[in-house]
């Protein structure tokens, strides 16, 4: 059975965006208890970069996954230096799926996200610095290579290294061998390290 | 009898091999999904159920938490199933085990833990 993913059954009423559709206005209606309303508001909110800290605060409070999603590609189309904070504030939360969510908003801004992904990479805590090593998955950006072999080279979390290991694996090239096999002498004893580099080394030559 | 089967869902490719290699080495059948979506739909399509799941948290389209939630909540055999995440802190095992996970494990985890949890839980691999 195929596993749908929850919608709104109702049809949009107009009445959702009857209200006055100025800054103020959406964000009274961004606390609305309909979530429809609610997720017109986050919606229109796009042209409103002012908009980011009304939004960063119903993400912490959002139940609606719709309205969640909604007020997260809002951020993204903002894509100023407070809507990646508000993202990366999402990277720290309890809520996997919240985190997931904004890694997968994160992966399409390219430009505000290597302007911050060092900081990421760097950050205390190694499972922010894993989810900076998946933002980099899909993102387009020349740099990745690079910054991925810092993190083998660098980072201590042998999670941190072995999730960037996975990357290289798929987008590094012939630059990556050496820090690969260091790493593999760096954490000599871990057998998932042995493993993952060996995949990465034969996935890159057999490209190469 | 058949062998025991376990479904190891991670968004990893090289995390799924490396389960799979140990796995099978020690005489299971294992399966892959990339997503707690793709597990769900291979929970509920199987005749024959699966023995046990290895559960990432940490996946696009849905997370390892939802996989485990919604899977107990279906009209199917229920089975044992281990959460093995990056993530060490408190609250990340509080939420496996409120999911439904029988054992939480902190990634990487060695070949010989592996077998040893899997076989607690559903015992020896291989033909019986």
């Amino acid at each position: 059975m195929a596993i749908v993913k929850q919608r709104q059954a109702s049809p949009i009423s107009q009445d959702e965006r009857r209200h006055i559709r100025d800054l103020t206005g959406l964000i009274e209606q961004l606390s609305d208890p309909n979530p429809i309303a609610r997720r017109w508001a986050a919606r229109d909110m796009a042209n409103y970069p002012d908009s980011v800290s009304a939004l960063a605060g119903q993400l912490d409070r959002e139940t609606n996954g719709t309205v969640r999603e909604a007020i997260l590609t809002t951020l993204m189309l903002i894509g100023n230096t407070d809507a990646v904070s508000a993202l990366v504030r999402c990277l720290r939360s309890e809520d996997a799926a919240l985190r997931n969510d904004a890694i997968e908003v994160m992966k399409n801004m390219p430009d505000a996200v290597s302007m911050i992904i060092r900081d990421l990479l760097r950050d205390p805590d190694p499972d922010v610095r894993i989810f900076a090593v998946n933002i980099l998955e899909s993102l387009r950006h020349p740099d990745v290579q690079k910054w991925l072999i810092e993190v083998i080279s660098n980072d201590k979390d042998i999670n941190v290294c072995s999730t960037a290991v996975d990357l290289l694996a798929e987008v590094g090239t012939e630059d990556a061998l050496s820090a690969l096999e260091a790493l593999k002498g760096r954490f000599s004893e871990e057998p998932y390290i042995a493993f993952s580099v060996d995949v990465a080394l034969k996935r890159i030559k057999d490209n190469g | 009898m058949s062998k025991k089967r376990v479904l190891v869902i991670d968004d990893s490719a090289t995390v799924r091999m490396y389960h799979r290699s140990v796995l099978e080495a020690a005489g299971y059948e294992v399966s892959e999904a990339i997503n707690g979506i793709e597990a769900l739909e291979k929970a509920l399509a199987v005749q024959e159920p699966f023995d046990l799941y290895i559960v990432d948290i940490n996946m696009p389209k849905m997370d390892g938490y939802s996989f485990l939630r919604q899977l107990r909540q279906q009209p199917i055999p229920q089975v044992p199933a281990i959460v093995v995440s990056t993530e060490s802190k408190t609250h990340d095992k509080a939420q496996a085990y409120e999911a439904g996970a029988n054992f939480y494990l902190v990634k990487p985890i060695r070949p010989d833990d592996l077998v040893a949890y899997v076989c607690l839980l559903i015992g020896q691999g291989g033909h019986q």
